[in-house]
């Protein structure tokens, strides 16, 4: 579509060509063709080129650029007797043909989307943790991580949450947000769990006794220093830091579809 | 005298249930012994039929002829100031706490929850103090 052309309403795929007039305004030239109830043009591709005369105007050939694409190559050959070298295809034909001709399914162009983060939750928002061993405390979050799940800590000092991450299906967002300093780049990689030792033969009868520590040295040296970060930002605020060691309730009269978070 | 507010053309009411709840209009005429026709100009009432249960009566009122049209209505309004009269009720007042404890969110709700706690911690020591001292 070019900048002299404008959509032709009525019309289905039908552009004209507009021109200047004397007065320096655009004017449509006058539309050949027109629709019929249901959508289909009433005249054809051929009766509007005859209609427009299209025959009575210049053809412009373009030529055809053509473009040299090597199709073999040279490989060189050992031996005295075996000529030297050899034209070898780039494309080599398959060995086998299967026996039937089977379809092929389509080409699958979907792609996975980074998870939409709602709209509510911000990093810095405080949120309510619905499920898991937290469930009903009160959470800061720190970001989102690129598998999508929300990375969260109490902060550990206050509530006793650790550096975790949720999944923002289980969780409340509330419209509290806590203005937080630039954090240290955490990613997924430091949750992921390892790995059971293999069996091997040669120590089946040997007792592992020790045993490694629950949680990672490198997990509580990063808790300290992010919560070095988070505490302050919360103790500015006035009664926050008491909001978050306390527990989300429903009591008597209150019903969440009610409430405004 | 038991009653002291009457419903009366020209009585400023508030409108307790329905489409309009929570506004105030002013009774323009008694269609029969259970409806109101009613007109809020100010508010964003459209002239219509209330039934005497939507609506409780307020203090205020102004004087207004039987079925008068709403353009006198709200220029009696103006006249009487009714609107600034009408927010300084307790009715009033009562209705914004209402509309504003909906709205609080779960942080403020939080804080609402504490001061409500300190100060009835304050007026329990106090009442022990003053009983002791008695």
């Amino acid at each position: 579509k070019q900048w002299y052309q404008r959509r032709v309403r009525g019309v289905l795929n039908y552009y004209t060509n507009y021109y200047y007039k004397s007065n320096l305004r655009m004017v449509a030239h006058k539309v050949r063709n027109s629709t019929l109830p249901g959508g289909v043009p009433k005249l054809s591709r051929s009766a509007v080129y005859r209609k427009r005369a299209l025959y009575k105007r210049a053809k412009v050939q373009v030529a055809a650029v053509k473009v040299d694409v090597a199709s073999t190559k040279t490989k060189q050959v050992q031996g005295e007797k075996n000529g030297g070298n050899r034209q070898v295809p780039l494309q080599k034909q398959p060995r086998f043909y299967p026996t039937v001709d089977s379809k092929k399914p389509l080409n699958n162009r979907k792609s996975p989307k980074p998870t939409k983060l709602r709209g509510s939750i911000v990093p810095g928002s405080v949120v309510i943790l619905l499920a898991g061993v937290h469930r009903g405390k009160r959470v800061v979050v720190l970001k989102q991580l690129p598998s999508g799940l929300l990375l969260v800590s109490g902060p550990y000092k206050i509530n006793g949450v650790p550096l975790r991450r949720v999944d923002q299906a289980y969780v409340i967002a509330t419209s509290t947000v806590v203005d937080l300093p630039a954090l240290p780049e955490i990613g997924d990689a430091i949750f992921k769990r390892k790995g059971k030792p293999t069996k091997n033969e040669k120590e089946m009868f040997i007792d592992n006794t020790t045993e490694e520590p629950k949680i990672s040295a490198e997990k509580i040296a990063l808790q300290k220093e992010v919560d070095a970060l988070v505490v302050p930002a919360v103790k500015k605020v006035a009664m926050l830091q008491s909001y978050l060691k306390s527990k989300f309730t429903l009591s008597k009269g209150v019903y969440p579809h009610d409430l405004k978070f | 005298m038991l009653y002291q507010r009457y419903i009366e053309i020209g009585r400023v009411c508030y409108i307790r249930l329905g489409d309009h709840a929570g506004k105030t209009c002013v009774v323009v005429d008694m269609v029969d012994q259970k409806h109101l026709l009613v007109d809020g100009p100010e508010t964003g009432v459209p002239r219509c039929v209330l039934r005497l249960n939507q609506v409780a009566i307020t203090d205020l009122k102004i004087t207004i002829p039987r079925g008068c049209k709403t353009k006198k209505v709200r220029v009696e309004l103006t006249k009487a100031n009714i609107p600034a009269k009408f927010a300084k009720t307790s009715l009033a007042k009562k209705a914004a706490a209402k509309v504003a404890k909906a709205n609080l969110g779960d942080f403020e709700r939080f804080q609402v929850r504490v001061a409500k706690t300190l100060r009835n911690r304050k007026i329990r020591t106090t009442v022990r103090k003053m009983k002791k001292s008695s």
